[in-house]
């Protein structure tokens, strides 16, 4: 058997920061109560979004099957937050699905997207293409330095 | 095999079968693309995998309890999904013993289909397939067969372990991927990765009705995408972006 070597400082640091990220992550996790990605009241399943940040711009995608595009509504609703809204070509029923302990359909998708950083919300621009929503948002300007 | 890992025989396993591995991954491609042959192939639930590594779930079927990893095959096929994303700190134990569970079983080969992400998915009708494998042969294989190699760059996830593991145990292995969404279920990058399984297998398989319910895919996978992209943040699958620094 080989004799196992000994972790040296900067492994052992590593490894206490990593065990820390994942205490911390759990923690966050578990102070966060998980909800469903549908709801009932309001008819709506949440779709699945993604935000990206890049130099110019924020780019929120959002899946969006079995919609009616013309019922598209994508409005900011905050400084730092848009809301999309998409009505359903038709119903989705938890049965649809096989579910037959519940009971309940849905009509529409609807989510609230938070964007990270400042943005020029009059800018955005909104795109829906093989199902799939892009909203483009460019970001807000800062300042320039001259370079000496 | 680890003690921790115990699979679960419900028949006798064919021997010399192909091995095809379909986990929850980038877009889902390999979830879609597996349960989908599954289902063209009329496969039977073989074997599942007991283990405390996975949350403590069971899946219903027709009212009836089923693990969530699953193991369905027939006389020349043996494929694995997962209904549950694979939690990031188990996958290690996890395809280490599948892939010793397939050598005990003699497979002669195994495949696994993931997704491979771009950005400008939506911009593509027909998404690209590439290959990667385990052995030189094997690769040339695939070159003949048309498919683009991916040469280089960082694979992570449970098909870099498969791929790591077939290489060690010297198993031939060839990774199917497909172009894809990060993190919206994919059923197109399937189909077009079922296309290549078909080619190098010679199973055949129509991918017709595959894209015809893509819609209903999409919806239905929106859950078990949620919860694959968090432990895919987990494994630092975004360092598949990565240049490697030694080539």
């Amino acid at each position: 058997m080989s004799a196992r070597r000994r972790k040296d400082f900067f492994e052992l640091m590593r490894d206490y920061f990593k065990d820390w990220e994942t205490l911390a992550d759990e923690l966050l996790e578990s102070m966060i109560m998980e909800r469903p990605s549908w709801d009932l009241e309001s008819c709506c399943l949440e779709p699945l979004c993604s935000v990206f940040v890049s130099v110019d711009e924020v780019v929120v995608t959002a899946d969006l099957p079995n919609i009616d595009p013309k019922t598209i509504e994508v409005k900011a609703i905050s400084a730092n937050m848009i809301e999309i809204k998409a009505g359903m070509k038709r119903k989705i029923r938890f049965h649809d699905f096989g579910i037959t302990h519940r009971e309940g359909e849905f009509t529409s998708f609807r989510c609230q997207v938070h964007i990270p950083v400042p943005v020029d919300m009059k800018k955005m621009k909104i795109l829906f293409k093989r199902g799939i929503l892009e909203v483009r948002i460019p970001r807000k300007k800062g300042y320039r330095i001259k370079v000496k | 095999m680890s003690e921790a890992i115990r699979i679960v025989e419900k028949q006798s396993i064919p021997s010399k079968a192909i091995m095809l591995h379909g986990l929850p991954d980038v877009g889902l491609v390999g979830l879609i693309a597996t349960s989908y042959i599954i289902s063209e192939l009329d496969l039977a639930e073989i074997a599942h995998v007991d283990t405390d590594l996975m949350p403590p779930i069971i899946v219903l079927h027709e009212g009836l309890p089923h693990a969530p990893l699953r193991i369905f095959g027939n006389n020349r096929l043996v494929a694995v999904i997962s209904e549950v994303a694979i939690p990031a700190n188990s996958v290690h134990a996890i395809m280490r013993a599948l892939i010793d569970w397939g050598l005990s079983k003699n497979v002669k080969m195994v495949l696994s289909v993931g997704g491979l992400p771009i950005e400008n998915r939506q911009d593509l009708k027909e998404p690209k397939v590439f290959g990667a494998a385990s052995n030189k042969e094997l690769i040339g294989l695939l070159q003949e067969q048309g498919l683009e190699i991916l040469r280089e760059g960082y694979m992570v996830g449970p098909q870099a372990l498969t791929m790591r593991y077939c290489a060690e145990k010297e198993i031939p292995a060839i990774a199917f991927l497909a172009q894809s969404y990060y993190n919206y279920p994919d059923p197109e990058a399937a189909a077009a990765a079922i296309r290549e399984v078909a080619k190098i297998t010679g199973f055949k398989i129509d991918v017709t009705q595959l894209l015809q319910r893509g819609e209903e895919i999409r919806l239905r996978a929106r859950d078990i995408m949620k919860r694959t992209q968090k432990e895919l943040t987990q494994m630092k699958k975004s360092q598949e972006y990565d240049v490697p620094y030694v080539s």
